[in-house]
């Protein structure tokens, strides 16, 4: 069981993430303000009409005006609280890694079918996100790999694209 | 209420494939429980393309016993290990666990499940009374109640959630924008399509439901993957002795009522209701130093309340249309692929559903009860499956079902970046929950919002002069007032119970 030890050695990290700093509680206001002017902007570009006719731009716009209220809001509390964002850490490059994973494998479906990326995606995140041994990876991406295409595809009849017929 | 429906659900709750959807729902439900991790929300978001296929009944049968089943999942953690598998669950570790570090683990299971039982049960019974009553007055309802409900609806999920009001505000409002994706509900027009065919359908409910809770979930847990795993004390028999049963048989009772009540709050849910019952068990007991150190009863209130609110907290949904919580939003989805439209209307129309999924609630708590009591042992021997092997495997049912909902590759993209969000959403302090609830709801508070403009000719103020909108704006305006006092008990009670917490150790 290596990968006990390797758990035990990094056991040490705190249970409970870190909160982020005051940049991050800026970001976080930020990102709604934004959001809102950009969809506000984009309102006015339909019709908003008037409040008795009611155009297709209205509604949106309404929205907008509530993101960039309840951003500025943010940026107004938590400038004092600072406490209720996570700080980023070395793990959220694992996330990025795995959703960038994940598109390529989205990518590759209707080129290649479905087996090939599935059995790729599964052991590269086993072996190197999961840190499971080469063995192990190896075993699982084949085996879940094969129980997906019996119960979906034969079992489930789902139309996925695959290499393999019977 | 009219009986020969009831009966008939009772018919239909028991044919065959039903009582097998019933089974399979509530064991997926105790096991995800039991798993920290994927919640219910996420589980039933990502089992969803699956009931695609399946019968309306037996799906929503099959996806309503994963909700209550890891109800009861989380709290055999909460007991033995003092992790709790789901927030509602996290009172119950107080005492669950001091009593199983006493060797009575077994005995406080027991009670647990069994104090599930008849919370669940109970709270199955009013619901029978109660749903009737509120669809029929609901039925009465136009455009402009349906605003202002809507509006109620959000704006208790996202202030009773966890997260800060303001965050929860946020939160909502990118929700409300993203439903506007596609053409606009009453002209057409296309709105934030980007010019790509892919958008202009809008974005299918599924697929957030999937991104943010689904991948979400796991992405944000990957980051925090290197969790020490515990080890499992051992237990015996989860039976309950007769000197248990006595001291628990009135908090039992009493979380029963309080679950029950505080379930139909929109938000309020289960978690809060777990919470309230601790409160109140200390409250009424005649020696409160004794909890936390190993009290029965602060097993039994909790546990039946949360329980009773898991099955409360189906009746906005069934009689409204309006979900109460992240769950009962992903439920909604689930009946409108199935081509149901939730509420006041689901009672007359599909009577075999509605009755058929309530009645089927009675044989799915039987079952946990009768499930749980042996096969604890076994469930909690799962938590040694490693996370890191469930996740990927989760992530590839995930993207398998995504593209099985249009055959579409971009869905997959979309989910993906929907999970980025929802990682990012948790880092940056938003719930996801008013997020999806907001999206769920979009396009009936738009196209309600600007129906009722029309009917008042642009005057807002006529939603507050109209007799059954006015008094909807008056209970708008109430829970708004009694709101923050509520958070403010919990937050006083969590206070307490983490400082107990950290003197029990």
């Amino acid at each position: 069981m290596a990968d006990a030890e390797t758990e035990a050695a990094q056991g040490e990290q705190p249970e409970e993430p870190r909160a982020g700093g005051r940049v991050q509680a800026v970001v976080a206001g930020a990102i709604p303000v934004l959001l809102g002017a950009v969809a506000a902007w984009l309102s006015f570009g339909l019709n908003i009409g008037s409040l008795t006719e009611p155009g297709p731009g209205l509604w949106p716009l309404i929205v907008a005006g509530l993101l960039v209220a309840s951003g500025i809001g943010i940026i107004a509390v938590t400038a004092k609280t600072r406490r209720d964002t996570e700080a980023f850490t070395r793990g959220t490059v694992a996330v990025l890694a795995a959703a960038g994973g994940l598109a390529v494998y989205a990518s590759l479906y209707e080129i290649v079918g479905f087996e090939v990326p599935t059995v790729l995606l599964l052991f590269a995140w086993l072996r190197f996100l999961s840190r499971e041994s080469w063995l192990m990876s190896a075993i699982l991406a084949v085996a879940v790999t094969a129980v997906a295409y019996v119960l979906f595809i034969i079992g489930l009849n789902v139309p996925l694209p695959h290499l393999i017929a019977f | 209420m009219d009986f020969s429906s009831v009966l008939s659900g009772f018919a239909v709750a028991f044919e065959w494939q039903n009582i097998l959807f019933c089974l399979l729902g509530v064991t997926v439900g105790m096991l995800i429980g039991v798993l920290p991790g994927l919640g219910p929300a996420a589980t039933i978001a990502i089992l969803l393309p699956i009931t695609y296929n399946l019968e309306p009944t037996a799906a929503v049968i099959m996806l309503a016993g994963i909700f209550y089943g890891a109800q009861y999942g989380g709290t055999i953690t909460s007991v033995l290990l003092k992790l709790p598998g789901e927030a509602s669950t996290v009172v119950t570790a107080l005492d669950g666990h001091a009593l199983a570090r006493r060797g009575e683990a077994g005995p406080a299971l027991g009670i647990a499940a069994i104090a599930s039982f008849i919370g669940g049960t109970a709270s199955i019974i009013l619901l029978s009374f109660i749903a009737p009553a509120l669809a029929g007055v609901a039925l009465a309802f136009g455009p402009a109640e349906y605003t202002i409900l809507a509006l109620i609806g959000i704006f208790l999920v996202g202030t009773l959630g966890n997260g800060s009001v303001i965050k929860s505000a946020a939160a909502a409002a990118a929700g409300l924008l993203l439903a506007t994706v596609g053409l606009d509900p009453l002209l057409g027009t296309p709105r934030f399509t980007f010019g790509t065919d892919q958008l202009a359908d809008g974005i299918d409910f599924t697929i957030v439901a999937m991104g943010l809770f689904g991948v979400g979930e796991i992405l944000y847990n990957l980051e925090h993957r290197n969790r020490p795993q515990a080890a499992v004390p051992s237990f015996g028999r989860a039976i309950p002795g007769r000197l248990h049963w006595l001291k628990s048989r009135l908090a039992i009772l009493r979380g029963s009522v309080t679950g029950f009540v505080l379930g139909i709050l929109p938000g309020g849910g289960a978690t809060m209701a777990s919470l309230v019952a601790y409160a109140v068990e200390k409250r009424t007991a005649k020696d409160p130093s004794r909890f936390g150190k190993g009290a029965i009863e602060g097993v039994a209130g909790p546990e039946s309340a949360n329980n009773a609110a898991a099955t409360s907290s189906f009746i906005p949904l069934l009689t409204l249309g309006i979900p109460a919580n992240a769950t009962m939003a992903v439920l909604f989805g689930a009946l409108m692929l199935q081509g149901i439209t939730p509420g006041p209307g689901l009672m007359s129309d599909h009577p075999d559903v509605f009755w058929g999924v309530v009645n089927s609630m009675y044989l799915g708590n039987l079952l946990l009860l009768i499930l749980s009591i042996p096969l604890i042992g076994l469930f909690v021997r799962m938590l040694k499956v490693r996370p890191g092997i469930l996740a990927p495997i989760t992530v590839v049912i995930t993207m398998i079902g995504t593209y099985s909902i249009r055959n579409n590759a971009f869905d997959m993209l979309l989910v993906i970046g929907l999970g980025l969000l929802g990682y990012g959403m948790r880092k940056l302090g938003f719930e996801p929950g008013p997020f999806v609830l907001a999206f769920v709801l979009g396009s009936l508070l738009e196209a309600s919002f600007r129906r009722s403009m029309r009917i008042f000719g642009g005057d807002v103020t006529e939603f507050v002069q109209q007799p059954v909108s006015g008094t909807l704006v008056a209970i708008l305006v109430l829970t708004v007032v009694v709101v923050p006092l509520l958070r403010r008990v919990r937050t006083r009670q969590t206070a307490n119970a983490e400082e107990e917490g950290v003197r029990a150790d």
